[in-house]
């Protein structure tokens, strides 16, 4: 279903196999199995891979500072089980767009067709900066009083992103069936192409995450200094921000009016800003279903579809599994239990049912539209 | 079936329990449409793979040990909502979930699968309290809580229904109830402030063994069905699909979801003469509801279909449409079929605005209340199976899971912020609030298996302003996708705050180390009320706006049923709506149509007070 190119290791790369390796020992998976988590290529651009891990590192990250508290199975984080994958992978699932509901035209009209345009989208910033090249597509001369211009484009930047393409391809109107994508994305010495089945979010997202670092830094909301995080080279703004700095600037999103003031420079990426709120209720909430489930233990088929999924790990080793104390499901359990009414609830038949003249608990409260 | 009499649109909740009376009940055949899978169905082996058979009758189609393969019990196979088997998609799982146009910090969970989303359900079968029933402005007159009791009897008969087993992590529960002044409730009908078993469409643990030992902690035996093992496991899986005792016949596994307690019995009504048929047609989307205006009125005619697999579309007739299919899609169907709309179509949404409170105890404090054992042990047991109620306000349950749906409740889901900047006011009685990330989200969840929540299910009323409309951005190939919104309003707030409290204080009085507040945004589950009786619904549940056309899901309900899991409501208006519409023998079809009393219920129809 998809292509990666130019995947290519990077010292970096290695680097993290090499912390891969000693978490993966620890929970009992071979060298090989190590091995071949490392060498599985990474399914997206830096830029995306970066501004997931810098949100996996937030969340989940590696905790040294409590081998001596809790033990050494609690030091792995999320990094170490490629959670930015699981991310990643949920997001460029999350929406899938049908040939046959795209057309030429407005939003949605009578015939419910979507705007072809909705889901083409092409940032240049090679010859500009990041702001302009987003004030470009938003077809904007100035912005708006509560954002300063001069602020933002200070702190914006794509990392090493000059250029990020987003068009259909070869759609056919004519024909049902899942539309594709093609996704580019280019950096000063690499371009890296891709074709998807479904809308990808997961990288326009990223972009979404940039923009509203660089607001969150020109307000001053920052707590602690931004810098350049060697961790996610391939990042941009949003990962120059401190762990809990990231996730304070996600949250503007949600309860800081970010989409609101950002509103004119987001439309051309997402059509509808609301949606973004989701996005950071799933940015969090992916951590639940990724990392503290067995979805590590997929190996490296956690990222195929999922009826191509196969456990290679015992479910009670997986890393989070030996950080809860799960042992993983089970037909049944020999346990203690007992019932607490001796002989059953008290139900009489309905001719005997008496139920009380005033059934209205205390401390009702009345509302409601009738 | 070529020629049904009742289409009915969904096999969730709801829809298998109408379609099986309609067919024992009045003779009636019955095609039930599906848009989701079938898990352990023999006509679809790989029902994620393969697009399988069109449609099953046969009850020897079941089959048990295909549903132990195609549940897995594990976390993210099953409740991961992009990925897992049970989720709002189309059964192929090469595909994307179906895209709702959700504006806002909430989730939405929902199953499309036949037994919908039962097939995650705790099995938690508590009646409406009588109060929201009798004395609230927001349930109509003309049905009374005596009136609902038949059926909710029926239904506890069908399900199984009983006292769920106290567990060690129950124990606890009970001894903070107990500490913080409660008494215990005995009874079905709630009319008093108190904590009591959860009433479980779950059959009684080990009610027969493999070794003839009783199940405690010493058994050792076997828990396969075919050595002999019979009722509950005490594995807390029902959000997985609960394939459980394995080996078992579906209608043998001991939860009784839709799929196990409501479709054999369906399927059931093909091999007696006396009954109607039911039959079940899954990986089929209902795409519009075909009317006849030319008599001006509008009448329900049939509806077009979409199979999911294939993109064929066809048209079936009927005699009577009844929707089932949840309060998003059917208020999304009747839109975009173009049906009539004055007002409250899709509107009033209900969800209990949950919220959910974290204790985290010692082992020293469990061990006091549990001498045999040291951790609470979330996922053993029952996944709820003790309460806390508060007629007029809401209730509480006491909720034990696996980790990674513990991780995203306890700890991933809020609307307070991040707990590192969120202050506590010192009045109240949890320690912290809001996300909890990093070193301390490691920490917290290194002690799972001596933390447990408990669940606060506020009584929230229905508001105009809350509900399903269309979106105006996104389309699929079902028309333009739902777009749905919830806000609670201040009443609703002062009742989730108040039993949020109550819940910190039953974890304080038995004696958790830690109190955390997750403060829940909305998560749409438990949704009710948005097709409303009395709005877009008469007391027969027939729309007022189209004949023989009716709705037998929970959008149906005037109103949240006071805060206990609506599944029972939702069985007993499932099996109601539509006896009121086509009689109560089996020679009143839907060709002589209700259309004299509004309602033909069995037995009393005043109201009690």
């Amino acid at each position: 279903m998809t292509d990666d190119t130019n995947a290519s290791t990077t010292r970096r790369g290695v680097m993290k196999g090499v912390g891969g390796l000693a978490a993966l020992s620890m929970s009992g998976a071979t060298i090989s199995d190590a091995q071949a988590a490392i060498d599985g290529a990474v399914p997206t651009d830096p830029h995306t891979r970066d501004t997931y891990r810098a949100i996996v590192d937030a969340i989940v990250p590696r905790t040294p500072e409590l081998e001596d508290e809790l033990g050494p199975e609690h030091v792995p984080g999320g990094l170490d089980v490629e959670l930015e994958k699981f991310l990643i992978w949920d997001f460029n699932h999350f929406q899938e767009i049908r040939s046959e509901m795209v057309a030429d035209g407005d939003l949605l009209s009578g015939d419910q067709k979507m705007p072809r345009d909705m889901f083409e989208f092409d940032l240049d910033a090679t010859d500009t900066d990041a702001l302009d090249a987003l004030m470009d597509l938003a077809d904007l001369d100035l912005l708006d009083d509560d954002l300063d211009e001069q602020a933002l484009q200070n702190h914006l930047t794509f990392g090493p992103v000059n250029r990020y393409k987003v068009n259909f391809e070869n759609l056919d109107t004519s024909t049902k069936g899942a539309a594709r994508f093609e996704r580019f994305v280019k950096t000063d010495d690499e371009e890296y192409h891709r074709v998807l089945q479904n809308y990808p979010y997961a990288s326009m997202f990223t972009f979404v995450f940039d923009l509203v670092a660089a607001e969150f830094l020109a307000k001053g909301n920052n707590e602690d200094d931004p810098a350049a995080n060697e961790e996610f080279p391939g990042g941009g703004t949003f990962t120059r921000l401190s762990r809990e700095d990231r996730l304070r600037c996600l949250w503007t999103i949600v309860d800081g009016g970010a989409v609101d003031r950002l509103d004119d420079l987001l439309s051309p990426m997402v059509t509808d800003v609301g949606i973004l709120k989701y996005v950071v209720m799933a940015c969090n909430g992916l951590h639940g279903f990724g990392y503290y489930t067995e979805w590590s233990g997929y190996g490296e088929t956690k990222t195929n579809t999922p009826n191509e999924r196969v456990m290679q790990v015992d479910e009670s080793e997986v890393q989070s599994r030996q950080q809860s104390g799960y042992p993983g499901p089970a037909d049944g359990y020999a346990a203690d239990w007992r019932h607490a009414v001796d002989g059953g609830f008290d139900d009489p038949d309905v001719e005997d049912l008496d139920l009380s003249g005033d059934l209205t608990g205390d401390d009702v409260v009345v509302g409601g539209d009738n | 079936m070529d020629d049904p009499d009742v289409v009915v649109i969904g096999a969730g909740g709801d829809g298998p329990a109408a379609a099986t009376r309609l067919a024992r009940q009045h003779g009636l055949d019955v095609l039930v449409l599906e848009a989701g899978a079938w898990h352990g169905n023999q006509k679809w082996p790989q029902p994620h793979a393969d697009s399988g058979g069109t449609v099953s009758t046969d009850p020897d189609d079941l089959d048990g040990k295909l549903m132990d393969d195609q549940i897995t019990h594990r976390e993210a196979d099953s409740g991961d909502p992009t990925a897992g088997y049970l989720r709002v998609g189309p059964a192929d799982h090469s595909r994307a979930p179906w895209f709702r146009d959700l504006h806002q910090n909430a989730f939405i969970w929902q199953v499309s699968a036949v037994g919908g989303t039962t097939t995650h359900y705790f099995g938690n079968h508590p009646r409406a309290y009588p109060y929201a029933i009798d004395e609230q402005d927001h349930w109509p007159d003309e049905v009374s809580y005596e009136d609902l009791v038949p059926y909710y009897q029926l239904n506890e008969e069908v399900t199984s229904t009983q006292q769920a087993p106290m567990t060690a992590r129950e124990e606890v529960f009970i001894e903070g109830a107990k500490n913080a002044g409660y008494d215990m409730l005995d009874s079905l009908n709630v009319t008093e402030t108190g904590w009591r078993p959860q009433a479980n469409a779950v059959e009684v643990p080990g009610r027969e063994t493999s070794n003839g030992e009783p199940l405690d902690s010493d058994y050792d035996g076997s828990f396969s069905y075919d050595d002999g093992f019979r009722g509950d496991t005490l594995v807390g899986d029902h959000f997985q699909g609960a394939s459980t005792p394995v080996d078992a016949p579906v209608r043998e596994k001991s939860r009784k979801s839709s799929n196990v307690g409501w479709v054999p019995r369906g399927l059931d009504t093909n091999e007696n003469d006396d009954m109607g048929n039911v039959a079940v047609r899954p990986n089929t989307f209902v795409t519009n509801i075909n009317t006849d205006d030319s008599l001006g009125g509008s009448e329900a005619t049939g509806v077009d279909i979409r199979d999911t697999w294939s993109g064929d579309t066809d048209t079936i007739e009927a005699d009577t449409v009844v929707l089932a299919a949840g309060c998003i899609e059917s208020p999304r169907l009747w839109l975009n079929s173009g049906l009539p709309d004055d007002g409250w179509v899709g509107k009033g949404l209900t969800t209990h605005w949950f919220d959910w409170v974290v204790g985290v105890y010692d082992d020293e404090t469990v061990e006091s209340i549990n001498p045999e054992v040291k951790h609470m042990d979330p996922y053993v047991g029952q996944n709820s199976a003790v309460r806390f109620d508060k007629p007029g306000v809401g209730g509480l349950e006491d909720i034990g899971m696996s980790p990674g749906l513990v991780s995203y409740a306890d700890y991933l889901f809020t609307e307070a912020g991040y707990s590192f900047d969120t202050p506590v006011d010192p009045d109240e009685p949890w320690d912290t609030r809001g996300y909890v990330v990093g070193k301390e989200l490691k920490r917290k969840m290194s002690n799972y298996r001596q933390t447990k929540a408990i669940l606060v299910l506020t009584d929230d009323l229905p508001h105009q302003d809350n509900g399903v409309s269309l979106s105006d951005n996104f389309s699929d190939e079902h028309g333009a996708v739902p777009d749905v919104r919830y806000s609670p309003h201040e009443e609703d707030d002062r009742r989730r705050d108040e039993l949020a409290r109550i819940a910190a204080n039953i974890h304080n009085e038995a004696g958790a180390s830690h109190v955390h507040r997750s403060e829940w945004p909305p998560l749409l589950l438990h949704m009710q009320s948005s097709m409303r009786m009395g709005k877009v619904l008469d007391f027969a549940g027939e729309a007022y706006n189209v004949d023989r056309l009716f709705v037998a899901d929970h959008s149906a309900l005037s109103n949240g049923v006071g805060g206990p899991t609506p599944t029972p409501a939702r069985r007993t208006r499932s099996a109601s709506p539509t006896t009121w519409a086509t009689g109560t023998s089996a020679d009143s079809r839907p060709s002589t149509r209700a259309a004299s009393p509004p309602f033909q219920f069995q037995g009393a129809s005043s109201k009690s007070t």
